[in-house]
C-alpha cells in the first residue's frame, strides 16, 4: 500500500455517500413501520426488488419509444415505480398484517417472511431467475485534480443520487412535520391505542405508513437500477438487512436516525473496502453495529423507549 | 412431492422402456447411458451433450458397431439437479448398463459418481469440470474436459510471460470455483516473477465495487485477473469504466458468455477469457463437422466433441480390450490413449486428461470472441 491520499480519500467519501443514500431511502420504509406499529416488515427488501424491476422495465421501454430527455425519464420512472410499488405495499399491510392486528407479535412476523418468499418467487416466475440487465442512460461527469495523476471523479448519476435522495427525504419531513396526515402518525407512533380513541383512523394511518416506505424504496429501486443497471429477483434480501442494519443504527423508529444510518453504513463500507480488504467490509458494517449497540441500545439517535406489549 | 412423482414417473418409464428394449433388442446391442439435462435452466448444454454422443453412436454403428455389436444410446435426464441425478443413476444401476457418459454439472456429476463407483460402471463426463469430482480416489470416473485448475495456469501465464503487468490485481467471488482460480493464477504469475499488489474477494451478488475500483486506481493497477462468473465481473467492468480506471481485466469460462457484454456493454471489448479450444475449427474434424452441419446441427458448442470423444472412448476400449467388462475397460482406458475430435488423449490415474488445453479469448462488446494471436 503506498501513502494516504487526500483525493482518494475524497473519492472515497463520494463513494460512500451514493450507496449511503440508497440505505438511507430503503431504512427509511423499515423506521417508519416500526416507529407506529413496533413491528418489522420484512417483505419491504422484496418492495424495493419490485421498484428496481419496475423502474428497469420502465427506461427500458422508454428508450424503446425514443425518449432521451432525462429529466423524463426520470419523473415517468419514479412515477409509475411509486405507483406500482406503493400498491403492493399497500396490498402487503392489508393482507399480511391488518387481518394479524392483535395477535402476537411473531405472528405477523412470520406472515411477513411468508409475503417476502412469495414476492421472490412471484418476480422470479414472471421475469425468470437470470440477471436482467440495462446500459446506463446518464452517463458522464466531472473530474477534480492533477491533469495525469490520480483524479477524483464525480458522475451525474452520483449527483443525481444525492439530490433525489435529498429531496424525498425533505418531503418526508415536511409530510410528517406539516400536515395533518403526518400530525396523525406522529400521534399513532406516541401511543396508537390513544390516538384511536381520539378517533384518528389508525388503520389508515398504518396503511399510509406502507404506501410512503414503499414509495421510498421504489425510488432506491429506480435509482439503482439506472446506476448499477442490473437487477435480479434476488436483490431485495441483502439490500433489506443492509437497510434494516442502518435503521437500527441510526435508532430503528426515528426518520432522521435511518438517515444518518444509512449513510454512516455507506461510508463504513467505502472506507472498509478502501483501507482494509473488500472481504471485510460487511465484517465492518455489522461490527459497527454490534459496537454502537453496546454503547447506544437505541441507536444513533434513538430515544429509550417503553417497551411495548 | 413433486419431485416423487416425476421420478416415480421417470422410474415407470424406464421400466416400460426396459421390458420393450428387452423384446425388441437383438442379442447384442451394447448400452451407453448419456445423463445430463435435458430439462431445466441448463436444457442448453444438454443438447450439446446429446448431440454430440448420438452423432458418434450413429457413426460407430454406421462402420459396423463394435466387435459386430451395435451401440444403443439411453438419454437420461437429470435436469442437472443433484437430487434427480442420483435417481438417474439408480436406474442405470436397475437397468444394468455398464457405461455412462455424462453427467453435465459438476454439482450432479458428484453424488452420481459414488453409485457408479461402487457398481462397477463405467462413466465419463464430457463437461463437469470441479476437480473435487477425480479427487475421491475413484477408479471407474473419467472425463474428456479440462478441470478448473487448469484454467489458472494458463491464465497466469500469459499473464506473466506476454501482458508482463508492473501492477497486477487477483479477486474473486470467495466462490469454490472462483477462488480456487484465483489461487491458481497467483501461484503461477508468482512462480513467473510477479506478485500482486492486491488479492482480494468481492462478496458475490455484490453491485457497488466503487470504493475497490478508486483503490486499484490510486494504486495504479494496470491488469487485473477475475475468478468468478459474469455479474460481478460485468459490474466491475462497467463501473471501471465509468470511474475513468481503463486497466485490463481477464477471466476464467464463467464470464465468457454473451451476459457479459449486456451487463457491460462496451466496456466489455477487450476483456481476456480463458476458454476451451474450438474443436470444430480443427481441419482433423472437417468430415465430422459437415456430418453436423447437414444435420442442422452447430458442432462449436464447448462440450459437442467432449461427448463425441467420450462415447467414442468406450466403443474404441471395447475394440481394444477385447471386453465388455466395465473394470477392465477402466484399466485399459487408463494405460492407453485415443484419437478423438478433442485430439489423442490419454488419462491420469485419476481419471483426468493428461492434457487439455485451455485458449485465450478477446472478448468483444457484441460478445462475439477472437482467440488471442
Amino acid at each position: 500500500m503506498s501513502g494516504f491520499s487526500l483525493l482518494e480519500f475524497i473519492q472515497q467519501i463520494i463513494n460512500g455517500l451514493t450507496l449511503g443514500s440508497i440505505y438511507a431511502l430503503i431504512a427509511i420504509g423499515y423506521t417508519m413501520v416500526y416507529g407506529i406499529i413496533g413491528m418489522i416488515n420484512f417483505a419491504h427488501g422484496e418492495i424495493y426488488m419490485i421498484g428496481a424491476y419496475v423502474g428497469l422495465l420502465v427506461i427500458t421501454a422508454l428508450g424503446l419509444f425514443g425518449v432521451d430527455s432525462i429529466s423524463a425519464i426520470l419523473l415517468a420512472t419514479l412515477a409509475l415505480s411509486i405507483l406500482v410499488t406503493g400498491s403492493y405495499g399497500w396490498t402487503v399491510e392489508r393482507l399480511a398484517y391488518r387481518p394479524l392486528r392483535g395477535s402476537p407479535r411473531l405472528v405477523p412476523l412470520i406472515s411477513a417472511i411468508g409475503v417476502s418468499i412469495f414476492l421472490q418467487n412471484y418476480v422470479q416466475l414472471g421475469q425468470g431467475a437470470r440477471d436482467v440487465s440495462m446500459q446506463p442512460v446518464l452517463t458522464g461527469g466531472w473530474r477534480f485534480g492533477p491533469e495525469g495523476d490520480f483524479q477524483v471523479y464525480l458522475s451525474y448519476m452520483q449527483v443525481l443520487i444525492a439530490v433525489v435522495t435529498v429531496a424525498f427525504m425533505t418531503s418526508l419531513t415536511l409530510f410528517i412535520g406539516r400536515s395533518r396526515m403526518g400530525r396523525a402518525c406522529r400521534a399513532c407512533s406516541e401511543d396508537r391505542a390513544m390516538a384511536n380513541l381520539l378517533g384518528i383512523d389508525t388503520d389508515r394511518v398504518i396503511a399510509v405508513t406502507f404506501v410512503l416506505g414503499a414509495a421510498l424504496a421504489a425510488v432506491a429501486g429506480v435509482l439503482v437500477s439506472m446506476y448499477y443497471g442490473l437487477v435480479n429477483p434476488f436483490i431485495g434480501f441483502m439490500a433489506g438487512l443492509k437497510a434494516f442494519t442502518a435503521a437500527v443504527l441510526g435508532g430503528i423508529g426515528s426518520i432522521p436516525g435511518a438517515m444518518l444510518g444509512g449513510v454512516v453504513l455507506g461510508l463504513a463500507e467505502s472506507f472498509a473496502s478502501a483501507y482494509l480488504q473488500t472481504e471485510y467490509k460487511d465484517v465492518v458494517a455489522f461490527g459497527l453495529l454490534i459496537g454502537v449497540l453496546l454503547v447506544r441500545p437505541t441507536g444513533l439517535l434513538g430515544r429509550p423507549d417503553v417497551e411495548k406489549v | 412431492m413433486n419431485t416423487f412423482s416425476r421420478s416415480a414417473l421417470s422410474a415407470a418409464v424406464g421400466a416400460v422402456i426396459l421390458s420393450l428394449g428387452g423384446l425388441a433388442q437383438a442379442q447384442g446391442t451394447l448400452k451407453i447411458a448419456i445423463a445430463g439435462p435435458t430439462t431445466g435452466p441448463v436444457a442448453q448444454y444438454g443438447d450439446m451433450q446429446m448431440m454430440g454422443a448420438k452423432m458418434a453412436v450413429e457413426q460407430i454403428n454406421a462402420k459396423g458397431g463394435v466387435n459386430g455389436k451395435k451401440l444403443e444410446a439411453v438419454i437420461m435426464d437429470d435436469a442437472c439437479e443433484p437430487k434427480q441425478a442420483v435417481a438417474v443413476a439408480n436406474q442405470i444401476v436397475n437397468q444394468k448398463i455398464k457405461y455412462v457418459v455424462g453427467h453435465l454439472c459438476s454439482g450432479s456429476t458428484q453424488p452420481a459418481s459414488k453409485l457408479y463407483e461402487d457398481e462397477g460402471i463405467l462413466m465419463i463426463t464430457p463437461a463437469a469440470t470441479n476437480p473435487a469430482i477425480t479427487q475421491q480416489g475413484y477408479k471407474m470416473v473419467f472425463r474428456t474436459i479440462g478441470t478448473d485448475d487448469q484454467q489458472g495456469p494458463t491464465a497466469g501465464k500469459y499473464i506473466a510471460g506476454t501482458i508482463k503487468p508492473k501492477k497486477l490485481a487477483i479477486l474473486h467471488d470467495k466462490q469454490q470455483y472462483g477462488e480456487g482460480i484465483a489461487k491458481e493464477v497467483r501461484k503461477t504469475v508468482e512462480a513467473g516473477g510477479i506478485k500482486p499488489v492486491l488479492f482480494e474477494g468481492v462478496n458475490k451478488g455484490q453491485t457497488d465495487f466503487s470504493a475497490l475500483i478508486t483503490k486499484m486506481k490510486k494504486e495504479g493497477v494496470e491488469f487485473i485477473y477475475y475468478g468468478g462468473y459474469h455479474p460481478e465481473l460485468g459490474l466491475l467492468l462497467r463501473q471501471s469504466k465509468e470511474q475513468g480506471f481503463d486497466a485490463k481485466y481477464m477471466g476464467p469460462e464463467g464470464v465468457g458468455n454473451k451476459d457479459i457484454s449486456a451487463i457491460a456493454g462496451p466496456a466489455s471489448e477487450g476483456l481476456l477469457v480463458t476458454l476451451p479450444a474450438d474443436f470444430s475449427a480443427d481441419p482433423a474434424n472437417a468430415d465430422l463437422v459437415a456430418a453436423f452441419k447437414a444435420k442442422n446441427q452447430d458442432p462449436t458448442g464447448p462440450f459437442v466433441m467432449p461427448a463425441y470423444a467420450g462415447v467414442q472412448i468406450i466403443a474404441d476400449a471395447i475394440k481394444g480390450a477385447k471386453t465388455e467388462d466395465a473394470i477392465k475397460l477402466a484399466d485399459y482406458i487408463r494405460k492407453n490413449s485415443f484419437d478423438t475430435p478433442i485430439g489423442k488423449v490419454a488419462f491420469k490415474e485419476n481419471g483426468d486428461l493428461k492434457e487439455f488445453e485451455f485458449v485465450i479469448f478477446t472478448w468483444h462488446a457484441d460478445a462475439t470472441k477472437t482467440p488471442v494471436k
